[in-house]
């Protein structure tokens, strides 16, 4: 018996499907677009300052620490949770790294592989605390932030300079004109986006973010996939505070602080809901190359730094305010 | 006999296409029990709602203490005139002391408008004394036992000067002397001359406690009697009897060898419970049959479900699928071994509402689409599929699943199942909240996978849909199996007297 509902003739059925797709990529292609219009705008208003291959360099080599935690950052929020503790936890990492190559001498190998195992573990200890003693995300990683950044500042005072040679030529290493860092990222963005969007595995985590209950009851196992993704965050967060570390040649104890914010605030412009179940890895690229060019126009066109903060926050507000009232007169 | 204090007349009210109430009348007298019964969905939680000022009637009218027509338009006003609900979920709240909970909003004010701590604990003691529980005002209310804090509720009842005062299921959560006890508390608010509503599952209870009861019929009035002067036969027959809206199935179905067997199962009460709802339960469920699970609300059924399908801890039994015990710990488990279980709530559990209809599809059986390279294509041909044997009205596959009418979300959810080709089915209210036509359908459904060899167990608190469905039925009550019939000899009658009463074993 056929079901009495709206009658399906008025939309063709070949049509609608296209229709329908596009919802769940307007904000990353909104985001592009305004992003290609800043760098055509501000190409025609500043040729010297902005368009010169020195700033965009610039702008890329300052991006590569927030780009590598919002790749991260990402998966966390599509499987509906997030992390405070990144920014600490890059801190921590860093310190820890180059405390071991530094001061106790280890080989630069063994340093990273330590320091990213510490990472790993730290990573851990937050998924554990979230998923099976069920302390809520926030709450949990606030707490693990404080216990990270604490130790950043026991074991590096405020910094650890001058480190090894053979560790900071990494960092500071380019090919074809683009620094390792941003060729870090862009790796790391490769393999995450293949994961997401292609294995089984880290596609489950659309399901968990969507609905834990009903994934849960689809078989699903929710505690184990959200310790993991922890981990991965947490592990991803002492690559950034490493990489930065070798670049710049000295482990600052504060570098991560506010991070997490920036990180969190790139992932939701580039399209990731703080309820779960959306988002793509070039959507964070996006979002944090827009939040990166936000700034450097806001700097090239004068802009003072008090104002920079009060733009930025009003563009995240308002991005999100648009796609809730879209969203809203789609239902 | 007295003027009534409450008099409902004709009340009816609509909700959207449903009908909720269609001419109820209720009067109840000071210092009387008034019990109300009818089924799950017969219309006294709207009638309830009513009086307590939750919603208004689209006609009919109320009078109250000698005045006539009057309107009872938010839970203020209920306040105000005298009408106290003691809630089935609680309303309290559980951080605060008991003091603070009986005079939540109301707590005595000195003359600076600073709460009177002392007033608030001696007025909540003399309280207290009346419902008969030994507690000091200052406990956390957490602290207290379910029945202890229901004895909370009725003071905070009579701190308002309740004139009546609404129980609704108050000892379905209770033991025994808990109950005992609250039946005399009952006692002496009658004999202060309180009026009371009293709303049970339990008919016993009625013929226990009560005065007068009303009975409820798919929101219709069935009448109302005083209780010394009704049999329980009586009582159950106006209940339920209407003529079977579903037409039965055919009949002659050959059932294959027992494939889920259930032994002894037992199960762990979840944080905040007060028992354990299931008891030794044990039973068989055969290829091709469609096993009906009746009962009322907290008889155990979904619990049940839950329990084999790995959602729920046990504490003992066994589970046998094929004859071969299964190692069930958690819903990966019971998926693996072929169980599939579509729940009560399918939004809150059971659909990923800004998915896709394909990606709904795929989700319990997400590795025959590509491991290390998932294939979305595959998915959504599997789901196309479906969605042409089950009709499912939409655009395409990939229409997001929120956008769907009720009914063709319900098939989304089995589509899911049945892509697992599940050696048992359970479905969990399977037509709650959708249409007629879709309900048609969704009974077809069921047939035919049992037919074609799954063993389907249907969970329904809907009788006509239990009787048109069901080639055995087995009934539950309070965590226990209390009866088993063969679908074509059951009648609403007799599976109602094995959910509400207490059987002889």
């Amino acid at each position: 018996m056929p079901e009495v509902a709206p009658a399906p003739a008025t939309l063709p059925v070949d049509t609608a499907p296209r229709k329908l797709r596009l919802p769940a990529f307007s904000r990353e292609i909104g985001l592009a677009a305004l992003t290609l219009l800043i760098i055509l705008l501000f190409s025609i208003l500043y040729p010297y300052t902005f368009k010169s291959a020195a700033n965009f360099n610039a702008i890329l080599r300052n991006l590569a620490f927030e780009g590598i935690l919002a790749i991260g950052m990402m998966l966390m929020l599509v499987g509906g949770v997030f992390d405070l503790s990144v920014g600490a936890m890059a801190s921590m990492i860093g310190v820890i790294t180059g405390w071991l190559m530094k001061n106790a001498g280890w080989p630069v190998p063994l340093a990273i592989v330590t320091g990213l195992l510490v990472a790993a573990a730290g990573g851990f200890l937050n998924g554990f605390i979230v998923a099976k003693v069920r302390v809520n995300a926030l709450i949990t990683t606030l707490g693990t932030m404080g216990v990270f950044q604490g130790v950043a500042l026991l074991i590096g005072g405020p910094g650890i300079t001058f480190l090894p040679e053979s560790f900071t030529r990494f960092g500071q290493a380019e090919v074809g004109g683009i620094q390792a860092p941003v060729l870090v990222m862009l790796a790391l963005a490769i393999i995450a986006q293949y994961c997401l969007a292609h294995t089984r595995f880290f596609r489950q985590y659309y399901y968990i973010g969507s609905n834990p209950k009903a994934a849960h009851l689809s078989g699903i196992s929710v505690e184990r996939l959200q310790m993991l993704s922890f981990t991965i965050m947490g592990t991803i967060a002492g690559l950034a505070g490493i990489v930065y570390a070798s670049r710049i040649a000295t482990a600052t104890s504060t570098v991560g602080v506010g991070a997490e914010l920036q990180a969190i605030t790139a992932v939701i412009l580039g399209g990731a809901s703080l309820t779960g179940g959306k988002g793509t890895i070039w959507g964070a690229l996006i979002g944090v190359f827009f939040m990166a060019l936000m700034k450097n126009v806001l700097i090239i066109s004068r802009v003072s730094s008090e104002w920079q903060g009060i733009i930025l926050g009003a563009v995240l507000v308002l991005a999100v305010a648009v796609d809730s009232i879209m969203n809203r007169k789609k239902a | 006999m007295s003027a009534p204090l409450l008099a409902m007349h004709d009340i009816r009210k609509r909700f959207g296409g449903v009908q909720a109430l269609n001419g109820v009348n209720l009067e109840v007298r000071s210092g009387e029990v008034h019990a109300l019964v009818g089924e799950n969905g017969a219309g006294k939680s709207t009638l309830m709602h009513i009086l307590a000022g939750v919603h208004q009637p689209d006609e009919g009218s109320i009078s109250w203490d000698g005045k006539q027509h009057v309107v009872i338009a938010n839970e203020h006003a209920a306040q105000r005139l005298g009408i106290a609900i003691v809630f089935q979920e609680r309303s309290l709240f559980s951080s605060l002391s008991v003091a603070e909970n009986i005079f939540a909003g109301r707590q005595p004010v000195s003359r600076w408008g600073a709460i009177d701590r002392r007033a608030l604990r001696a007025n909540s003691a003399a309280l207290l004394r009346r419902v008969g529980l030994a507690c000091d005002p200052g406990t956390p209310l957490s602290e207290l036992s379910s029945a202890q804090q229901q004895m909370v509720e009725i003071a905070k009842a009579l701190s308002l000067d309740a004139k009546l005062i609404i129980f609704d299921e108050p000892t379905a959560a209770l033991t025994e002397t808990e109950t005992t006890a609250l039946f005399s508390v009952i006692a002496q608010l009658k004999a202060a001359d309180v009026a009371i509503i009293y709303i049970s599952h339990r008919l016993e209870e009625i013929f226990k406690i009560g005065d007068c009861v009303t009975v409820l019929k798919d929101g219709t009035w069935q009448g109302t009697f005083a209780v010394a002067q009704i049999t329980t036969d009586d009582l159950i027959n106006r209940m339920v009897g209407r003529a079977l809206s579903f037409a039965r199935a055919d009949g002659g179905a050959r059932y294959g060898p027992v494939v889920l067997e259930v032994r002894n199962l037992t199960d762990l009460s979840l944080e905040g419970e007060v028992r354990t709802r299931l008891r030794g339960i044990s039973f068989q469920a055969r290829k091709g049959e469609v096993l009906a699970l009746a009962g009322l609300c907290g008889a155990g059924r979904t619990e049940l479900a839950l329990a084999i399908f790995g959602a729920r801890p046990r504490e003992s039994g066994e589970i046998l699928i094929d004859g071969q015990v299964v190692d069930i710990d958690s819903p990966a488990d019971a998926i693996a071994a072929g169980i599939a279980y579509l729940p009560e709530d399918r939004k809150d559990a059971g659909l990923f509402l800004d998915m896709t209809i394909a990606q709904n599809v795929a989700a319990a059986r997400l590795k025959d689409f590509g491991s290390w390279w998932f294939s979305d294509a595959r998915g959504e041909a599997a789901a196309e599929e479906f969605r042409k044997q089950l009709r499912v009205t939409s655009h395409g596959v990939k229409q997001a699943v929120q956008t769907l009418s009720g009914g063709n979300q319900q098939k989304v959810v089995l589509a899911k199942w049945l892509l697992i080709q599940p050696t048992v089915l359970i479905v969990d209210e399977p037509t709650r909240g959708i249409d007629v036509g879709a309900k048609a359908e969704v009974h077809a459904l069921l047939r035919q996978l049992a037919r074609k060899g799954t063993a389907v167990i249907v969970i329904s608190s809907e009788l006509p849909e239990v009787l048109a469905l069901a080639d055995r039925i087995l009934v539950m009550r309070e965590g226990r199996i209390t009866g088993e019939f063969k679908g074509e000899d059951a009648t609403e009658e007799a599976i109602m007297r094995y959910a509400s009463l207490h059987v002889p074993a």
